[in-house]
């Protein structure tokens, strides 16, 4: 017990040290098991990681019973989260994971939008090109794709760090990038590069 | 971070990454997690664990095929799951016990004595713990059950060092 005590201390020492922008001593109350510190976390995270899961899943209820196992998730494993990466990014990794541990389940159905959905039903070719808003354009695109576009084309990790979450090779991750920037483009009616 | 990207990415990236929920999820996710708090109840389970271990070992090493010389009227009142803890008999009885059990305790070798003092101060550590969860959770079954466990395992380790000594005593 008084290990964990001051084993606490100084998570909050080590934390309180740090800054890189990030909620520190907020992160360490949290660690130390105090709930509304932890809540306030959720305040600040949950627009992201909301962001993230509805990018990711294409479906609005997939998104938030995902963002709701995120939290409960992180929550349970704060205690092991070891700060040598930025809390939002060891977060992101859970919400990641979560979505993926959901697709794999059995009963897991996303509703995702399909290029028909998509895209206008009738798609005059001489008007120019159709009316697709970017967001609808990517929760059009397979899974694969989409998962890496959302990770690297909007959130801004690098390959290895996206192929690291997503759980495959870096080199599967280019390529999905630039399947998605085929398919994207082809549905904005751009010209593929 | 970003890396690869095109200026026809820019469009990708300048799309917001914040989107808000729909509604706050917040009472959910404290709903799933307040039950099972991280730290405090496996620390205080460990340790009423330990403790009823430790009090349970030493007990029997001290008392093996030893006769009683605990009261039948104050084992009565200590006994059973439930005792009322503000029943006078209960009190009553619980403080002739702990007397007695500090006055035998001075009887024991510095080593047993040393044991079982580490054993009660891992039990009352425990029951410290569990209070002070008990204090933010004051309607939960399992924290007042570990608590009434603690208890009746300070209780044994009381009996056991009473019994175990009483033949030193006879002696005497």
């Amino acid at each position: 017990m008084m290990i964990q005590g001051l084993r606490a201390a100084t998570a909050v020492l080590e934390l309180a040290e740090r800054d890189n922008g990030e909620p520190n001593a907020v992160v360490a109350a949290a660690i130390a098991g105090d709930l509304r510190a932890f809540e306030r976390l959720y305040r600040q995270f949950a627009p992201t990681v909301y962001g993230l899961c509805l990018r990711l899943t294409g479906e609005r209820t997939a998104a938030e019973d995902c963002t709701q196992e995120t939290f409960v998730a992180a929550w349970r494993a704060l205690p092991s989260f070891e700060r040598r990466s930025r809390f939002a990014t060891w977060l992101h990794r859970i919400a990641v994971n979560t979505v993926l541990n959901r697709r794999r389940r059995p009963s897991a159905i996303y509703e995702v939008a399909t290029p028909g959905d998509a895209m206008p039903d009738a798609v005059d070719r001489a008007a120019g090109p159709p009316p697709v808003d970017l967001e609808r354009a990517i929760a059009a695109l397979p899974e694969g794709a989409r998962q890496v576009l959302v990770l690297v084309g909007i959130y801004g990790y690098t390959h290895g760090e996206a192929a690291a979450m997503l759980g495959v090779a870096e080199g599967t991750c280019k390529a999905q990038l630039h399947r998605a920037r085929g398919l994207i483009a082809s549905a904005m009616g751009r010209e593929v590069s | 971070m970003s890396e690869n990207l095109r200026p026809d990415d820019r469009e990708l990236a300048q799309l917001p990454r914040e989107i808000a929920p729909p509604r706050d999820l917040w009472p959910a996710i404290s709903r799933a997690i307040r039950p099972a708090p991280r730290q405090r109840w496996p620390m205080a389970l460990a340790a009423a664990a330990s403790g009823a271990l430790l009090a349970a070992a030493l007990s029997w090493a001290i008392l093996h095929n030893r006769p009683s010389s605990v009261p039948a009227p104050a084992q009565a009142a200590l006994a059973g799951p439930a005792a009322d803890l503000a029943d006078p008999s209960y009190v009553a009885a619980r403080a002739e016990l702990e007397h007695s059990f500090h006055e035998r305790l001075a009887l024991l070798e510095p080593v047993t004595r040393a044991r079982i003092e580490q054993s009660l101060l891992v039990i009352r550590n425990a029951q410290d713990d569990i209070r002070k969860a008990l204090a933010a959770d004051p309607a939960s079954p399992v924290l007042q059950e570990l608590l009434d466990s603690t208890r009746h395992d300070e209780i044994d380790l009381y009996e056991g060092v009473v019994r175990g000594t009483q033949p030193a005593i006879s002696r005497t």
